[in-house]
């Protein structure tokens, strides 16, 4: 009864009515069983949330000629554009790390990722740097891995340490930097070296003066209980959602930096030494491009020096828009507040320095 | 949030089905993305009906330590709200590929780095396809030698008639992308139309034929012996 009633409230959305016949033979058992008040409450809280979904598409339905309109004005169509880019392109990398981190979570004992990092902090800080190698994909993906390692008790300067080298020195980036640069090896090693270098500056530096209260809500993040197939499916459901909310405020915030500020601000300190570093490590922030890709996009900066280029390669993974996005929602605003100026300045100091060395 | 949750995941995976199969993903993302984005998509339209599933059938045993981890849920899930934004717009509508709008706002990619030495193209009077690309590295290497008169046949879309461009003339752009849309740099050229015919307005793709123009300066300079319009092309960036 109870459920034929909600199967008809939601009707106007097709994709729910397949699903929901599989689930009507075990909840009506369930529901002889269960107390008329509980259910009764329950019943209303999921119609508000379900049907607030169906009216959000309904609303968006009605307002199709307005919104065609908008996409009529340049501006809107090439903002509206970048937008839809940077949340496709983040979409696979993002459900491929909310799978991993879905996994650790319901198959990975939680004591073993303390045991396999030296229990030093300093020492584990460079190990877990290292093996940030072997996570291929984007810097949206290794958000919510490094979450919930913290969640999973690993020192949080070694999770932080994996979080910074993952999206930047694993096999799939390192090769579309070498396929940027041909002829010069040197920009793959400079880019490894610098953003090993970084990783590791800012894990120990957090060692040293961190202040891990900071990342309670990544601690607090709810530990489900259950069989692991379950606990595989509320975590990977629960993080998709969450950081895909997290990256929709990114990718606007990049798109709006990217149809309102004209690239030739940038490209005009395009000239002295010091001041082009910054500009090009600005630039990564605001531009907010996938790692897979930065390499392409660094490339073809040429009116820059090397090393400016090997800081917007350093940079971008570690620190943009998008990224401190994604950061705010997984450890809190405290955190990226003091996080993102801490790597920003590291990447900075690592990129001058294995620059000057190998460039 | 946890039944709404799991529609809002059905939704998401579903646009990102609906833009890789409708062949639309190729307006945001490299067009090799295709089987990345299915994968995505069917994993999350499982999630999602997974998800409903168990949560409507749990609506039905309310206990108590359930009720705790849903309470939960209401507090961090809300963010996931925001998804809804560019799923409801791109059931509905899709924005276009990037136009000439931003042309001029961002910097153009730099055809000399990396340009090798051409081989000449054989002559003929079938003309060439090639991209802008290659069109603007030939121009620059040797001059344009390596053409050898042969005709060639470029698309792209209008990009007006820029700073200083004169009567008669328009420029044609693509953009070249390494990864998303995000990261787009036009390559552009100037076409002298003369007797070809008339100027398209701004942002219609376009098919062009002719010859390349030699001493055009800084931008190559085809001159055209005809234009046809086109449909915008499924990969519309080179």
């Amino acid at each position: 009864m109870l459920n034929g009633g909600e199967q008809g409230d939601v009707g106007g959305a097709p994709p729910l009515t397949a699903p929901a016949p599989a689930a009507d033979a075990p909840a009506a058992t369930a529901l002889r069983t269960a107390p008329a008040a509980g259910r009764g409450r329950r019943a209303v809280r999921l119609d508000v949330g379900v049907a607030a979904v169906a009216l959000a598409v309904v609303a968006a339905a009605a307002l199709r000629p307005l919104l065609e309109r908008l996409l009529d004005r340049p501006a809107v169509a090439h903002w509206a554009t970048v937008f839809v880019a940077i949340a496709v392109q983040a979409m696979p990398f993002l459900v491929l790390g909310v799978t991993v981190s879905a996994v650790v979570a319901a198959f990975v004992p939680a004591g073993l990722l303390q045991r396999a990092l030296p229990r030093s902090p300093v020492l584990a800080v460079p190990v877990a740097a290292a093996a940030g190698a072997a996570l291929p994909g984007c810097e949206c993906g290794s958000v919510p891995i490094a979450g919930r390692l913290v969640a999973r008790g690993v020192t949080p300067a070694a999770a932080l340490a994996f979080l910074l080298s993952a999206p930047a020195i694993n096999p799939v980036v390192l090769t579309a930097t070498a396929v940027a640069f041909p002829g010069r090896p040197e920009v793959v090693l400079a880019r490894l070296a610098a953003s090993l270098l970084a990783a590791v500056a800012v894990g120990l530096v957090w060692v040293a003066a961190g202040r891990d209260e900071l990342l309670d809500r990544a601690r607090r993040r709810p530990q489900r209980d259950g069989p692991p197939l379950a606990v595989l499916v509320a975590t990977a459901q629960h993080d998709l959602l969450h950081a895909g909310g997290f990256l929709m405020i990114g990718a606007a915030t990049a798109a709006t930096l990217q149809t309102v500020v004209p690239r030739d601000v940038l490209d005009a300190v395009a000239g002295s030494g010091p001041l082009a570093v910054a500009a090009l490590a600005a630039l990564a922030v605001v531009l907010a491009i996938c790692s897979e890709a930065d390499a392409f996009v660094a490339a073809s900066l040429t009116q820059f020096s090397l090393t400016a280029r090997l800081a917007f390669m350093v940079v971008g993974p570690m620190v943009d828009v998008k990224l401190v996005a994604l950061q705010v929602g997984t450890f809190g605003r405290g955190f990226a507040l003091r996080f993102a100026p801490l790597t920003l300045a590291a990447c900075l100091a690592a990129s001058a320095a294995v620059g000057w060395w190998l460039l | 949030m946890t039944a709404a949750g799991g529609l809002i995941s059905v939704l998401a995976g579903t646009v990102l089905l609906r833009l890789a199969i409708t062949g639309i993903y190729g307006r945001y993302v490299r067009v090799g993305m295709g089987p990345l984005l299915v994968v995505a998509g069917v994993a999350m339209v499982v999630l999602g009906v997974v998800t409903l599933v168990r949560s409507l059938r749990r609506s039905g045993d309310a206990g108590a330590a359930e009720a705790v981890a849903h309470d939960h849920d209401h507090g961090a899930g809300r963010i996931g709200w925001l998804l809804l934004a560019p799923i409801a717009a791109l059931l509905l509508v899709a924005p276009p590929t990037l136009g000439s709008y931003g042309v001029d706002r961002g910097a153009k990619v730099d055809v000399r780095a990396g340009a090798s030495a051409f081989a000449p193209l054989a002559p003929g009077a079938e003309p060439l396809p090639m991209t802008l690309l290659e069109f603007s590295q030939r121009a620059f290497d040797r001059g344009g030698a390596s053409f050898n008169g042969t005709p060639v046949r470029l698309t792209g879309f209008v990009a007006g008639a820029g700073p200083g461009g004169e009567p008669g003339g328009f420029r044609l752009a693509r953009y070249q992308i390494a990864c998303c849309a995000a990261d787009a740099a036009p390559v552009v050229i100037r076409v002298r139309v003369d007797g070809a015919g008339t100027v398209p307005p701004p942002d219609r793709w376009v098919t062009v034929t002719g010859l390349h123009a030699p001493g055009g300066g800084e931008v190559p300079e085809l001159a055209a012996t005809s234009i046809v319009e086109i449909q915008a092309p499924n990969d519309p960036y080179e």
